[in-house]
């Protein structure tokens, strides 16, 4: 008995019932979300390595557009793995205070898969919206007062953003007449003017709150400065990355040859020239980090709006490769979250933290060989294939701000290594769970880093699969009898 | 009133709620108003979603007895939609509420500028980098900044309170 | 530094909302699947009100969704409440009380609120209403003698046993379809006679466990606001604000 739905459907199971088992057994209840997890692996999993061609599948037995189809191809498939596994890494092993926050990962992990496999407009926003509440009861899970303002301000953004993107979701379903989207795909003609590209917009800035898109990331550096470093990485990692997809989809489905592209690129370069610079200006890793976060955000922004397969293959190799690095860095911060000036000479506490520390700063500055650095070439290829003056500007931009990233991580590297003195702090050490997260990271870093050319292939394939917008259309439309556009009388 | 006029309506009133919410949350100072606002808002995004579904004239998709002619009937997705959007604005309130009521223990003032300050204060604080207070040497000998930390804080405090 | 920021988000939006007047045709959208749902919803699924057919059986997985977020809400809540993660602070017991019309109003409308809940409830799938409508009108019915006996302790342990079962029942009952060689959450049981209480196959059931899972969740949260008890004297915070408001006039 195989069906991906289980792995929207065990997880919330899994959730609703934690408060209950926990009541009977709390040793019980700690191993219910592992084990759950590890199962949406491996449901996931042997979707992902045999699936030959994307499916459709019909979720309550409709026929899509009438009902909600999940779209399973390989590139939704790769993130329904990667969530549990994700999620199975950062998951609070030690915790011994309460069920809630396993609950709320739980629910996290039901949402994001589902956010990843849906293809329904108004069922992505659904799992959208259940994957926000459950971040902002994790953001505030620390308990002081910083969280719970800073979570405030995060649930003020996205509330705005939640009634853009309604908006938007409504105007599309204004002039289109439908949610699916395939569908929408289909009538695309019907939202190649100003009001569809409004409606886009509204939803950039709607998702584009989980994806740190410039205008709306206020939230950034606060939360993930008062959250814990779990949480830190499990929002930078996974969850703007499935945002970031969301909008994806959207794009390649209904405004591919639109004037999308160049709204998206404006955005990514607005974020990176911010991200960095105020990245460059932090003065403390908690919040580089959150900055240099926005920065790498918008640099996958900035290479997914290169049309056609060279931005689909960009932007997922620049976004799998933040997915990979940036959970393990906020994880570093953990014991390091002074000042970086009061880090000197904290690698000979904890060598194998600054050893780690090195290898993921090179690989995020794009040192080759490093898979950062392929990510980055396949990237500035790509934008000089696009042979547009934007792009050029965009190239450029990229080139200056990897520039400015070196500066700040190596000045962070440096002090690390520095002698130490009387204001380095005395409890530099990493606990053995914080580095043994980093360390698989790590690994996986370095196992890439060996098989970048069948990695690369397959990402070419993946990213080929995903930007084929018929291909999408006729998978989900392919057996359903598309009702005829009817008019109001 | 014509099926026009009664669209026109419809849809003004619908953003011009959107546009008071939004207007209410970037300009608004107290944060318990600032949850108010969004629901406003809500509410705006919300009525555009059940417009989308109306017909003029048209009756709600409820079958009476046993006959299945439909007749002339508004568009059952939206309202679908909109029954789901209020639950989800429902649940995002109580949990702004809780979270109202947790800052206001914490910073005993309801204005969000003074918490903003306080916050990025406090943030500063714990990772020591705080300009006039850090005996620290800046990191990779830069100049430090301008202490405008301490400074903005009243500025802001003085303005929020006016 | 925020307000400029903001001052330009809003001119952005009104930009937004300028283009979109422009050229918006006023007139409703094309109804391309509502039609196609209006004409195939009572053969497909056997419920007169065709709104419940959407929301459990077109867009049934929404529905799993929303009440996800509920639990989710209500969750995060008392995780944001509860002074230490995992241990809810216990109030006061409060002994004021609310005048004698509350209390006896609130004793006279129970057993009625009780009924009206259940009814809309058990009706979704026949007449406007369902299990959201009479959820919430179930927990109003719980949370009224909490208004009207504020020190009046609520079982959570007991609505957690509500909230899980309810949920479970629903993710339970499309699992069960799934097992059956059907779609996740694919209506099963047969049709039944269209407008008779026992029609619409599995809608009814669905709908009892978003009922009752309505009802447990909203009553939880609104307890769970009620029972924070003042965590500071008084006067300390009436001192703490004027202490501001005279710094920030000075």
């Amino acid at each position: 008995m195989n069906n991906i739905a289980f792995n929207i459907a065990l997880p919330l199971l899994a959730a609703f019932l934690l408060p209950v088992i926990h009541n009977g057994s709390a040793k019980a209840s700690r191993l219910v979300g592992p084990f759950v997890l590890l199962a949406m692996c491996w449901f996931a999993a042997a979707y992902f390595i045999f699936i030959e061609h994307p499916v459709a599948l019909a979720l309550g037995g409709f026929l899509p557009p009438l009902g909600i189809s999940f779209h399973l191809d390989q590139l939704s498939l790769l993130m329904a793995v990667i969530i549990p596994l994700m999620l199975l890494l950062l998951w609070p092993y030690t915790n011994r205070e309460g069920f809630r926050e396993e609950a709320l990962l739980l629910l996290l992990a039901g949402a994001s898969s589902g956010m990843a496999l849906s293809g329904d407009l108004f069922n992505i926003y659904v799992f959208y919206e259940l994957l926000s509440v459950a971040s902002f009861g994790l953001a505030a899970s620390t308990h002081n007062g910083a969280a719970f303002a800073a979570t405030f301000r995060y649930l003020v953004i996205s509330g705005l953003g939640t009634v853009l993107a309604l908006t938007g979701i409504g105007l599309i379903y204004t002039q289109t007449g439908t949610l699916n989207l395939a569908h929408i795909g289909q009538l695309a003609a019907q939202l190649d003017n100003n009001v569809g590209l409004a409606a886009f917009a509204l939803i950039v800035l709607g998702i584009g709150v989980k994806a740190e898109i410039f205008p709306v990331n206020g939230w950034v550096p606060e939360v993930y400065a008062t959250a814990k470093p779990r949480i830190s990485a499990l929002l930078a990692g996974l969850i703007s990355k499935l945002a970031v997809l969301a909008i994806v989809r959207l794009l390649v489905v209904a405004y591919a040859d639109t004037d999308a592209l160049s709204l998206l690129l404006v955005l990514g370069i607005l974020g990176i020239i911010w991200g960095e610079l105020s990245a460059w200006r932090a003065k403390d890793l908690k919040r580089m980090f959150a900055f240099s976060s926005i920065g790498q955000l918008g640099m996958v922004l900035v290479a997914f709006s290169i049309p056609g397969e060279a931005g689909m293959f960009a932007g997922l190799a620049m976004m799998l490769h933040h997915l990979l690095v940036k959970p393990a860095l906020f994880m570093l911060t953990e014991n390091w979250s002074g000042s970086i000036s009061s880090l000197t000479g904290a690698a000979r506490q904890s060598p194998l933290g600054a050893a780690l520390f090195i290898l993921f700063a090179l690989s995020l500055i794009g040192v080759p060989p490093f898979p950062g650095f392929w990510a980055k070439l396949i990237m500035v290829t790509g934008l000089v294939g696009a042979d547009d003056s934007l792009y050029l500007l965009a190239l450029g931009i990229l080139l200056t701000a990897t520039v400015i990233e070196a500066n700040y991580l190596i000045r962070c590297a440096i002090q690390l290594y520095a002698p130490a003195d009387e204001n380095s702090s005395q409890s530099a050490k990493h606990g053995r769970l914080t580095l043994s997260i980093s360390s698989a990271l790590g690994v996986v870093l370095i196992i890439s880093l060996f098989s970048i050319t069948p990695l690369g292939n397959k990402l070419y394939q993946i990213a080929a699969e995903a930007s084929n917008r018929s291909l999408y259309i006729n998978t989900t439309l392919s057996n359903a009898q598309v009702p005829a556009l009817r008019k109001i009388q | 009133m014509s099926a026009m006029e009664l669209h026109w309506l419809l849809y003004a009133a619908a953003f011009g709620l959107i546009v008071i919410g939004i207007i209410g949350v970037v300009t608004l100072s107290n944060i318990f108003r600032i949850v108010l606002a969004l629901v406003i808002a809500e509410a705006g995004a919300n009525l555009l979603l059940v417009i989308a579904g109306y017909r003029f004239d048209a009756i709600a998709p409820i079958l009476s007895g046993s006959s299945v002619a439909t007749g002339v009937m508004v568009d059952p997705v939206p309202q679908a939609m909109v029954l789901t959007s209020i639950v989800i604005g429902v649940g995002i309130q109580a949990l702004a509420l809780a979270l109202v009521i947790k800052v206001y223990q914490h910073y005993k003032t309801l204005d969000l500028r003074e918490i903003h300050q306080r916050l990025m204060n406090d943030i500063d604080q714990e990772s020591g980098v705080r300009p006039l207070l850090s005996p620290h040497k800046p990191a990779g000998k830069r100049p430090l900044p301008e202490p405008q930390t301490v400074t903005g804080y009243h500025d802001i405090a003085r303005g929020g309170n006016e | 530094m925020r307000n400029y920021s903001a001052l330009l988000f809003a001119s952005g939006l009104a930009f937004l909302l300028m283009v979109i007047a422009w050229q918006f045709t006023i007139g409703g959208a094309p109804m391309l699947i509502g039609n196609a749902i209006l004409q195939q919803a009572a053969d497909e699924l056997g419920a007169a009100n065709l709104v419940t057919s959407v929301v459990l059986g077109y867009r049934g997985i929404d529905t799993l969704g929303e009440i996800a977020i509920l639990f989710t809400a209500a969750t995060a809540t008392s995780l944001v409440l509860s002074s230490i993660s995992g241990q809810r602070s216990r109030p006061a017991p409060n002994t004021a009380q609310s005048g004698t019309i509350l209390i006896s109003s609130s004793r006279l409308l129970f057993p009625l609120l009780l009924t009206l809940g259940l009814y809309i409830v058990l009706h979704g799938h026949l007449t406007p209403g369902g299990g959201f409508q009479g959820g919430v009108i179930l927990a109003a019915a719980f949370f009224l003698p909490l208004l009207a006996v504020p020190g009046h302790g609520v079982n959570h342990s007991g609505l957690a046993l509500v909230e899980g079962f309810s949920g479970a029942a629903f993710i339970l009952i499309g699992i069960i379809a799934l097992f059956q060689g059907n779609a996740f959450l694919q209506p099963f049981m047969g049709h039944g006679a269209m407008g008779s209480l026992f029609s619409a196959g599995t809608l009814p059931l669905l709908y009892i466990a978003v009922g009752l899972k309505v009802g447990a969740e909203l009553s939880g949260l609104l307890a769970n606001l009620a029972e924070i008890g003042p965590a500071h004297p008084v006067a300390e915070i009436s001192v703490e604000t004027q202490s501001v408001k005279g710094s920030a006039h000075q």
